[in-house]
């Protein structure tokens, strides 16, 4: 039996060691999706602390046979695609810039230009990635920072393996177009949710 | 060549040969719709993944035990409110009773003592009607009559019990061709 699996049924009997040593091993990739869902440092943590709280409260109903990391990302993208919902309804405006973005180049690297390049290739597709779809961006994070397969996305969307690969399609294709966009407009351009330029 | 089939093959992600390669090589030099698509696919391959702040695990500790300690206040005013509701719904419902004893307790229990003494003498008289039934009703009834309901008695366990042993014996259900 793994580690994993070990602390998984310790927790279910009520071990909170044990589900700390999951949250030590899973806090990266869900505040990840997280983030790459909500766009901000802070939402993204209030969102991956309510992932592990979430978890914690249904983790008798976890089939022991499913993976457990695309179980817990299945639990955050819900969280993020509801919290993207309700930001929409309440029309919620976020400026670009007080978006506590802190992704910053390492200038310590041994090839900083290279890293600055990265870092803005990196911010560029973030911008990207808020103007798609909630679902289409969980998708897309999933298969692309988490390597779930089709069928994992499937799984922990809800959805048919046929639709996981449209919604990737479609996608790709809105990623590249607002690529093609300046990069310059899209950070000062309003979210959908936003609210209308005075 | 066509464009579809280039943009399709890198919507799709999928893997190409080396010929196709040097196609899609020639054709990104030609098309900027592709070469987004193409770009986009390799920052999507090259993106890092976003790390929270440290002290991620200790901040978790103190939301759980917070949501923890809500969690056990909830329960206790739930179980407090409950109580007090079940106790208001029983003195609504009692009230007429608690009133004649608190008003007239000689009184009410007077007219229990009452409805259970009447209640003993029902049951006493439907014995004694069933005791005489009993002893009377043989004597009526013909022997021959006594020997059908017996025999019927006897076939009835014999198919019920030939019943038991077929369902028990084989499966229910539907047998395979295939299963030997």
């Amino acid at each position: 039996m793994t580690d994993e699996m070990t602390w998984i049924i310790q927790a279910q009997h009520g071990d909170d060691d044990a589900f700390t040593n999951l949250v030590e091993t899973y806090q990266k990739p869900v505040y990840n999706l997280c983030y790459r869902m909500l766009g901000e440092m802070e939402a993204a943590e209030d969102a991956a602390q309510e992932t592990f709280l979430k978890a914690y409260q249904n983790l008798t109903r976890y089939d022991r046979e499913r993976s457990f990391a695309t179980w817990l990302l299945s639990i955050a993208a819900h969280h993020c695609i509801d919290r993207l919902r309700r930001r929409r309804f309440n029309s919620v405006s976020i400026d670009e810039d007080e978006e506590g973005q802190t992704d910053i180049p390492d200038h310590s690297a041994p090839d900083p230009e290279s890293e600055i390049m990265k870092h803005q290739q990196g911010e560029r597709l973030q911008n990207c990635l808020q103007s798609l779809d909630p679902t289409d961006r969980a998708a897309v994070v999933m298969r692309y920072w988490q390597d779930c397969s089709e069928v994992e996305i499937a799984q922990a969307l809800k959805l048919t393996v046929p639709a996981v690969k449209s919604r990737l399609h479609r996608a790709r294709r809105a990623l590249a177009e607002l690529w093609e966009e300046k990069p310059t407009r899209m950070r000062h351009e309003r979210k959908p949710y936003g609210s209308p330029a005075f | 060549m066509d464009h579809r089939p280039f943009e399709d093959w890198l919507l799709d992600n999928q893997t190409l040969s080396k010929p196709q390669e040097r196609d899609l090589n020639a054709h990104l030099r030609t098309c900027s719709a592709c070469t987004a698509i193409a770009e986009v696919n390799l920052a999507l391959n090259s993106v890092k993944e976003v790390a929270p702040a440290a002290g991620f695990s200790d901040r978790f500790q103190l939301r759980f035990a917070a949501r923890k300690q809500a969690i056990r206040r909830r329960n206790i005013w739930g179980f407090i409110f409950l109580t007090l509701s079940a106790l208001a719904v029983l003195g609504w419902a009692a009230w007429p009773i608690l009133k004649e004893l608190i008003l007239s307790p000689v009184n009410l229990i007077a007219s229990w003592i009452s409805s259970l003494a009447s209640l003993w003498a029902a049951v006493q008289a439907i014995t004694r009607a069933g005791a005489m039934l009993f002893k009377v009703v043989p004597g009526f009834v013909p022997v021959y009559v006594w020997l059908a309901i017996l025999m019927a008695a006897g076939m009835w366990s014999l198919v019920w019990v030939v019943s038991l042993i077929k369902f028990t014996k084989f499966s229910q259900g539907v047998k395979n061709e295939n299963d030997h």
